[in-house]
């Protein structure tokens, strides 16, 4: 390779670096999630998000795994065991298949997303306790993405040109629904990042027109602003009220 | 208005005694400060001969609020190792495996 196109490579490299993360497997992001209780923000659960590469006979994807599971403590009163699970493309992070299988007080609810190949359309599969499982088709548009998919997917977006108050758009399928997603920029903060110290990050505001968000820049996110893009803390008020999520722990960056 | 604060003192305090013993962690502070708050007002309001009850209510509600700083100090949360969560992980991802082989 000559000289030229050594520096052009290298060039090319730092860029997409500067732009967004790229999601390596076996990177293992601990959390610890409060939820308010009057006023006051009580520890309720752990939260893991796990990625790890996964390989059929003729392609590889990447398994990008949520758990969320209550402190010893809780699993008495109100115990939660929630997997969330996506099966994507290792680069581009398009999903194939999403699980959910959540066990919450008792309360259970097992769901499966199947894209297909154009990305136009989802198999969708639910099963609620004591209800008959169904199954139903729904379109989507291109660039659809399921829920765990889209936090990885944020990491990627080079948001370091996204000037103050500017907002990207989304699509995301939840609850057998296409939802649309505005992600908004606030600027940049400091936070706490665990393991990792203090962390500049962007604040990002998360906005949709539904009903599981409350609030105006009530559920924000704040990304670092490194080439890693870790999430470092989550901020959400939803109808059953208003959470933290805030990074504990964090391995093989 | 000596009988409201030892009444609302024991409310509280025994309030306070619910919530330590609950996961409820800090939050437990706000009725055993409350608690406190209202047996200081009550022995303040006492002649001599009747300081005996709400001093007892003021005694009781610092040894909750010692038991909850304690707990909210040195209690590390942690989450349980759940052999059946594990085993649903990995017989969720070998389920998986099999339906990306088909697709």
């Amino acid at each position: 390779m000559s000289l030229k196109k050594t520096v052009i490579t290298f060039i090319l490299l730092a860029g997409i670096q500067l732009a967004g993360a790229q999601i390596r497997p076996n990177e293992t992001l601990v959390y610890n999630g409060s939820y308010q209780l009057s006023g006051m923000m009580t520890s309720l659960a752990q939260i893991t998000m796990k990625t790890e590469p996964i390989k059929t006979s003729s392609k590889s994807y990447l398994r990008l795994c949520v758990q969320v599971a209550t402190y010893t403590k809780w699993d008495s009163f109100f115990k939660i065991r929630d997997l969330y699970e996506s099966y994507v493309h290792p680069y581009s992070l398009k999903p194939t298949l999403f699980k959910r299988n959540v066990y919450e007080g008792g309360y259970t609810k097992q769901e499966k997303y199947t894209f297909n190949a154009a990305g136009s359309q989802v198999s969708a599969y639910s099963k609620r306790r004591d209800k008959p499982a169904e199954t139903e088709n729904v379109n989507i548009s291109a660039n659809t993405f399921d829920a765990v998919t889209l936090m990885y997917k944020l990491r990627t977006v080079d948001l370091s040109k996204m000037a103050k108050g500017q907002s990207l758009r989304f699509s995301l399928i939840f609850d057998k629904k296409e939802h649309f997603i505005w992600i908004k920029m606030m600027g940049k903060e400091t936070v706490s990042a665990g393991n990792l110290g203090k962390k500049e990050c962007y604040k990002l505001s998360i906005s949709a027109k539904t009903d599981k968000l409350r609030g105006v820049d009530k559920n924000l996110v704040w990304l670092s602003t490194d080439a890693k893009r870790i999430p470092c803390m989550m901020k959400f008020s939803i109808p059953v009220g208003i959470g933290q999520v805030t990074l504990s722990k964090a391995t093989g960056i | 208005m000596r009988k409201l604060f030892n009444i609302l003192a024991v409310v509280f305090a025994a309030l306070g005694l619910v919530f330590a013993i609950l996961p409820m962690g800090s939050i437990a502070f706000l009725p055993i400060i409350l608690a406190i708050i209202l047996a200081l007002l009550a022995m303040w309001k006492s002649n001599d001969s009747q300081k005996k009850f709400p001093k007892w209510v003021l005694i009781i509600s610092m040894a909750i609020l010692l038991l909850v700083t304690v707990k909210v100090v040195f209690v590390k949360d942690k989450v349980v190792v759940d052999e059946q969560f594990m085993q649903e992980n990995v017989d969720s991802k070998s389920e998986a495996q099999q339906e990306l082989e088909g697709l």
